[in-house]
């Protein structure tokens, strides 16, 4: 059976310290705190980094940065095409990987993880945004399993399958319980709100910016306005005299319009209300 | 430690009829457990190592554990099913059907011919339950011997249960269904020395859709909205299959009770797919995270339609190849994967072009597929299979999806504050 890839934020995967370590037929796996029972992994984030650490040959080592925390990613000489994508790839970029799950446990209880490359690509931003609203929402479903199996008297598998979450997650949360003890669910919960602000935040900023330049912008329309009103590129012109391009002026005057603050005697000419 | 192994001694002692020395036995069993080996399996091991054979065990089927060895059951084959599978690269043919004791009803498969049918009372001796989505599944092999006996057998009546379309599980029994019946096959079939009829087709509720099969004329026609009671959940090919024969009844319903436009097509999360082990008709959303090679263009033999590699089939040789259009992608929602194979209609369909406006070769138009695949997030639709090697989805719908980020993940945020 195909193991099926799991979206982990960086911040989880990295809080990772279980392993199970499979034999002969068996997987192994990387269990999260959250109950993720992680053989194969898809992520997409932005490489800021990459060294061929090998001493001979070639060993490739990717660092690539999501909302919560960095992912450390590497491709060998057996991963001829993951490598070689990565040996080429610009920095910065979006990249997206689909890799195995990987610990390196230098001493008893102290556990690294990291991700063996099966597949890479650049990507673009719409990839990437997709992602971490995709990974919120499985790290939810996480949590909410991980604080249902804790109100248990023990903890089953069984039955949270019939709540009717996966085998895969039902059989991580009760090892998760079972190795981790206490799971703290709200450092999951900041996580995701950390990840999602990161998408929504983009957009807040730049309405704070529009703030500023409609105050501008409406301070040049009363200056150059005069009887018949203030032309629109002088506006424009005027407005990047200040420092504001020219989408913001735009973008500024379209708002002043809706909020009724200006508006347009005749065709190109605009004035105060 | 002593005291506790040796019962587990004497066991093997017992099955290996050898002049070993007790002390030998115990010193072995030791060393196995000493290095974490789990005592049944060093047990085995060691019986093994001594060239005694473990002993056939005799059980019923409700007693059957998965990983059980040397089985010997007796039971009624209560359904069975021919397919074709590949396995490294050979063709063979196995048998999936239900085994029926008094006590349980259990899924198996037989790698070998044993010349079974519906309603065979039969003695199965050394089978090994394997394991199929946690439940122990009989594995009929080369080694298997199977003797029909002259007797009849009173199969389980487990409790009923009333069961929506997407639960069906191959294995269950006694379930009851209300379903409306969408196709509808009157087949001639030769069971043994018997002509029997088979009704089947595709029936469905709001939750999903199934194949069935009825063994008794209950006079259903296309369009009726049935109430079925004592049915059994079999596997066809892989997915789930209803079966209802002269011990199960059938009531029709009025049309209003199941109306036309309430028939799922069901969105469900990809591990309930694999779960259930297929389905008809089953909807599903997930990103492409691999294209497989071998997708884009391919040749296919113009007698078998087998794909052929370097002008040559596997079964009638050196021929002349008939180009074909498809792609092979592993869809993956986070719960589970499919693979889900687009035929040439779907491929052209996905991409917006036809077969003879590529221009490349092959491997060129391999990589313009997975430029435009590789990553997006798809709702596909079509019927389903498992098999030992996961699920394959013969896509009849696609659709490259398109998120409203923002809105999602103010969704999300909503549900965290």
């Amino acid at each position: 059976m195909r193991e099926h890839a799991w979206r982990v934020f960086a911040g989880e995967y990295s809080e990772a310290n279980h392993f199970l370590k499979g034999e002969e037929k068996t997987p192994s796996y990387v269990i999260t705190p959250l109950g993720a029972k992680i053989n194969r992994l898809y992520l997409v984030g932005v490489l800021t980094d990459v060294e061929n650490v090998a001493q001979e040959g070639e060993m490739w080592r990717a660092r690539i940065s999501d909302p919560t925390g960095i992912y450390t990613v590497y491709a060998g000489q057996y991963q001829p095409e993951a490598a070689n994508v990565l040996s080429e790839a610009s920095v910065p970029s979006y990249v997206a990987i689909v890799g195995k799950a990987r610990v390196y446990e230098p001493e008893e209880g102290v556990v690294y993880t990291s991700v063996r490359a099966e597949k890479v690509k650049e990507v673009d931003v719409d990839v990437r945004d997709r992602w971490i609203v995709e990974t919120a929402k499985h790290t939810k479903k996480r949590i909410d399993a991980v604080q249902e199996a804790m109100q248990m008297h023990p903890p089953s598998i069984n039955k949270l399958k019939e709540i009717g979450y996966p085998s895969s997650l039902a059989e991580g949360v009760i090892e998760a319980i079972s190795f981790y003890k206490d799971i703290d669910t709200e450092h999951y919960i900041f996580l995701i709100r950390e990840a999602l602000s990161y998408l929504t935040s983009g957009k807040k900023e730049f309405m704070e910016e529009i703030g500023e330049a409609e105050e501008k912008i409406l301070e040049i329309v009363k200056e150059c306005e005069g009887e018949k009103g203030a032309l629109w590129d002088e506006i424009v012109e005027k407005g990047e005299k200040e420092g504001l391009e020219r989408d913001l002026v735009e973008e500024a005057l379209a708002s002043l319009m809706d909020k009724g603050l200006i508006y347009e005697p005749v065709l190109g000419r605009l004035k105060t209300t | 430690m002593n005291d506790d192994i040796a019962k587990d001694v004497d066991e093997i002692l017992q099955a290996i009829n050898k002049g070993v020395s007790r002390e030998e036995i115990e010193e072995n069993l030791k060393k196995f457990i000493d290095y974490g080996v789990p005592l049944k399996q060093a047990k085995q091991a060691i019986i093994q190592k001594y060239g005694g054979s473990i002993p056939f065990q005799e059980k019923k089927l409700e007693e059957i554990k998965i990983d059980d060895k040397k089985l010997v059951v007796k039971g009624k084959i209560l359904a069975l099913d021919e397919r074709d599978v590949e396995v490294r690269g050979e063709h063979r043919k196995i048998f999936r059907g239900l085994l029926g004791d008094e006590t349980a009803v259990i899924p198996f498969t037989a790698w070998k011919d044993f010349n079974l049918q519906r309603g065979d009372v039969v003695r199965i001796k050394n089978v090994y339950a394997g394991e199929w989505n946690n439940q122990p599944r009989l594995n009929l092999s080369e080694w298997t011997e199977v003797e029909k006996l002259d007797e009849d057998i009173e199969v389980v009546q487990r409790k009923p249960r009333y069961y929506e379309i997407i639960e069906l599980k191959p294995g269950y029994s006694n379930v009851e269904v209300k379903a409306r019946v969408l196709t509808l096959e009157k087949r001639e079939v030769l069971i043994g020395e018997d002509k029997k009829t088979v009704y089947s087709g595709v029936m469905g509720d709001s939750t999903g859709k199934i194949r069935y099969s009825a063994w008794k004329d209950f006079d259903i026609n296309e369009g009726d909205v049935l109430h079925i009671t004592n049915a059994y959940v079999a596997s066809w090919r892989g997915s789930p299959q209803l079966v209802f024969d002269e011990k199960a009844s059938v009531e029709k319903l009025d049309d209003k009770e199941m109306p036309e436009e309430l028939i799922g097509k069901t969105c469900v999360p990809i591990f309930k797919i694999n779960e259930i082990g297929g389905g008809v008709d089953v909807c599903i959303e997930g990103d492409v995270i691999e294209v497989q090679k071998g997708s884009g263009l391919v040749l296919r033999c113009p007698k078998c339609n087998r794909v052929i590699k370097e002008g040559v089939c596997v079964i009638d040789g050196e021929v002349e190849g008939i180009p074909d259009l498809r792609i092979k992608a592993v869809v993956d929602d986070g719960t589970g994967a499919v693979m889900a194979i687009f035929n040439k209609e779907m491929t052209e369909r996905i991409m917006g072009k036809k077969l003879d406006e590529y221009q490349h070769d092959a491997e060129q138009i391999e990589k313009e597929i997975e430029d435009k695949i590789f990553t997006k997030t798809m709702s596909i639709c079509g019927d389903a299979f498992s098999d030992e090697y996961g699920t394959t989805l013969l896509v009849k719908e696609a659709e490259i999806l398109e998120i409203d980020i923002s809105q999602e993940a103010e969704k999300i945020l909503s549900e965290v504050e």
